[in-house]
């Protein structure tokens, strides 16, 4: 007891103590490495080529539309799927090549004891190693952002309205946290395991179940958990709005909707639309920023929440965690 | 007496015998012939008459003279053949020669019956031919207009269309002009058959059926409209009254206040929306009703929900309350509000409702991130500087 209480006098002071150096040190790290290179060059050669499709596309058919930049995101031609197909599995890729060795990479080299030694508690060095991992995807995605812009300027000539660049914004506002999730992810895996490679492989485990299997998991069970007995309207209708649901738990479906509620316009609703609820609809007319945002809000909240949930999580257990080694 | 009987048909038989015998014998073997088809007209005063003379003969070739020999006093005669003035022809026998005599008249002739006798000679043989020249005196010109509904009823748009009939009263041919006119806002045209005229050829005694279409091109107050058709041509001239009755009709027009027919609305909250009835046309509208054709499960009600009576030029604000139905989704619906007055067209308004969602859904989001926070602040708390 006077033990514990000697311990808890001694924890005192902002635990963030030291943060923001952790933060500067670990996006240097992450800037310069080769990882991020490979990674970096990959998603520019995905941009580019899309989004020189996608303007081809639209100088050829000669779309003239309100909304010319988000066809920029939206607009794809067979073999190359659209931009935004791309980012559904290609930012989780970076974000789990970000994080999943923070902590154990660290525990590896026997640097740990080391960075602990110096004025800093362990909130900071796991906030910090987070935040940085976090800026990093910003930082990418807004650079990709600004050159799709640019290309855009340049290869179509009209300037981006308002409205373009305010869903645009909350595009990569919804990005950046898609990538929070899986960052999170690899890092509480990292926390976990002692393994990068392990930590790494439990990520794209995770990875592949949202992307491959949950969707066909979420019809099973809805058919499970939601028989259609008689055929009624009513069971299928159950039964669908089950699967939506269900589907909704993965952050793929989370992101991929709000990419299409903030990218087109003229969607109303994402969940299963009665057609009463369509009669007297002006259809095909966009709506305002605000209603879409309402629509993906959320979603967007979701990603946002789970992101710090998770990352409250390695919190805990790295908290708890016997680092002495 | 016997004798004088028997003297009698002896006549009688050698007359009858002569005539059945005479009309072939001469026609055959008069040796010289004059004649003509008409040999008696009849022409207006100062007008040129000109009758076509047919010479032959039987026998043999001959030069045959031609003379008018008796002429009223002051007319000249002229013949005429092959486009020259002539005195002679030349006729050859089972050959018809045709001679154009032209009469005209001198300047003060009086109406009459006049005697011109035209003779054939050629070697002693010989041929006579009266004419007989009625001249008379002609009608005078004159134009009458008619019509059998002069008086036409109608909306303060609609076209109004007399048919009205020209007659040429005179003995002349005649190009009549048209005119009209016409209460300012009236647009008046005359139509022929199917083609729009001002001026046409009227020939004597010839009647043509007219339509006269008044337009208006204002609309029109109610009341009563003269028209005055007028048809000249020359010093000759008349002119016919039509009325154009207007009768009042009551046009509504929906508008908003501000004149924009949208409004945002939340869905599933009453919004009242202002909506301006305007009666522009030229009679009050009565009873007018005021209906709605709304989304499924949207509610619409009007306050007042029926207007008793509008006069011309006047407008009424009316309220309605819109509520979309609470599972509306986001977006831009059709409202169509309708005014019906009594005996007159219904008049629709649409609405563009841009229905907007509850935001209360977003402030649970942000409780969402505020429990995650809380949650990190927590284990912050709890675990925290180690």
């Amino acid at each position: 007891m006077a033990l514990a209480e000697r311990v808890q006098s001694r924890r005192e002071g902002s635990p963030w103590t030291g943060l923001w150096a952790v933060v500067a040190k670990e996006m240097a790290d992450h800037l310069t490495s080769a990882r991020m290179r490979i990674l970096e060059f990959l998603i520019l050669l995905t941009a580019g080529g899309t989004v020189y499709v996608a303007m081809q596309q639209i100088r050829s058919a000669g779309i003239s539309e309100q909304f010319v930049y988000l066809r920029l995101f939206t607009l794809a031609q067979d073999p190359l799927p659209a931009l935004v197909g791309f980012l559904v599995f290609l930012v989780p890729l970076i974000a789990i090549a970000l994080g999943f060795d923070a902590v154990n990479g660290e525990f590896n080299r026997k640097t740990l004891s080391r960075i602990l030694s110096q004025p800093i508690y362990r909130d900071a060095l796991l906030m910090g190693k987070f935040l940085a991992g976090l800026f990093t995807l910003a930082l990418v995605f807004t650079a990709i952002w600004l050159l799709i812009f640019g290309m855009g300027m340049i290869g179509l000539g009209v300037a981006p309205g308002s409205e373009d660049v305010g869903r645009l914004l909350w595009f990569l506002l919804a990005t950046v946290f898609y990538g929070g999730i899986w960052l999170a992810l690899a890092q509480m895996f990292s926390v976990v395991f002692r393994q990068p490679a392990t930590a790494a492989l439990a990520s794209i485990a995770v990875w592949l179940f949202f992307t491959v299997f949950w969707e066909i998991l979420a019809g099973l069970l809805a058919q499970a958990l939601h028989p259609i007995q008689f055929g009624l309207a009513q069971e299928i209708l159950g039964q669908a709005q089950l699967q939506m649901t269900l589907e909704r738990f993965s952050p793929n479906t989370l992101y991929a909707e709000s990419m299409v509620a903030l990218l087109n316009p003229t969607v109303r609703s994402l969940g299963l639309v009665l057609p009463s609820q369509l009669q007297g609809a002006i259809l095909g007319t966009p709506l305002p920023l605000s209603q879409s945002l309402l629509l993906i809000w959320p979603h967007l909240t979701g990603l946002i929440a789970v992101t710090i949930l998770i990352f409250a999580l390695s919190y805990v257990l790295f908290q708890r965690q016997e680092i002495r080694a | 007496m016997k004798r004088l009987v028997a003297l009698l048909m002896s006549l009688l038989l050698i007359f009858s015998l002569g005539v059945s015998i005479q009309p072939a014998h001469a026609q055959d073997t008069a040796p010289l012939k004059l004649t003509t088809t008409y040999p008696g007209v009849v022409v207006g005063l100062n007008e040129g008459v000109s009758f076509d003379l047919k010479v032959s003969v039987s026998d043999a070739p001959r030069i045959v003279k031609l003379e008018v020999t008796q002429l009223p006093e002051g007319w000249t005669a002229t013949l005429r053949g092959g486009g020259k003035t002539i005195q002679s022809v030349y006729v050859e026998p089972g050959k018809e020669v045709s001679v154009d005599l032209r009469l005209d008249q001198p300047k003060e002739v009086q109406s009459g019956t006049f005697n011109v006798l035209v003779t054939a000679s050629a070697d002693g043989l010989k041929a006579q031919l009266p004419l007989q020249v009625t001249v008379k005196e002609k009608q005078p010109a004159r134009l009458t207009l008619s019509t059998d509904l002069p008086t036409i009823k109608g909306g303060p748009t609609s076209t109004f269309s007399y048919d009205v009939t020209l007659k040429n009263e005179g003995d002349e041919d005649m190009i009549v002009s048209l005119s009209a006119s016409a209460p300012a806002g009236f647009q008046v045209t005359f139509r022929l058959g199917a083609q729009d005229v001002t001026s046409f050829p009227n020939n004597a005694r010839e009647t043509k059926r007219l339509t006269v279409r008044a337009e208006p091109y204002v609309q029109l107050e109610a009341g009563t409209y003269p028209l005055k058709v007028t048809v000249q041509s020359g010093e000759v001239q008349a002119s016919l009254d039509l009325n154009a009755e207007v009768t009042g009709q009551p046009t509504l027009s929906l508008t908003a206040p501000d004149g924009r027919l949208s409004a945002q609305v939340r869905s599933g909250r009453e919004t009242p929306l202002k909506l301006v009835v305007r009666n522009t046309g030229t009679a009050p509208a009565r009873g007018i009703k005021l209906s709605s054709s709304e989304p499924n499960g949207w509610k619409v009600a009007f306050e007042p929900e029926s207007i008793e009576e509008l006069a011309a030029g006047e407008e009424v604000t009316v309220t309605v309350k819109v509520k979309p139905a609470d599972n509306a989704l986001a977006g831009d619906y059709m409202l169509t509000l309708r005014a019906a007055p009594t005996g007159s067209s219904t008049k629709s308004a649409d609405f563009r409702i841009t229905v907007l969602t509850s935001t209360l859904w977003g402030l649970v989001g942000i409780v969402l991130i505020a429990v995650a926070v809380g949650v990190v602040l927590l284990a912050v708390m709890r675990f925290g500087r180690r």
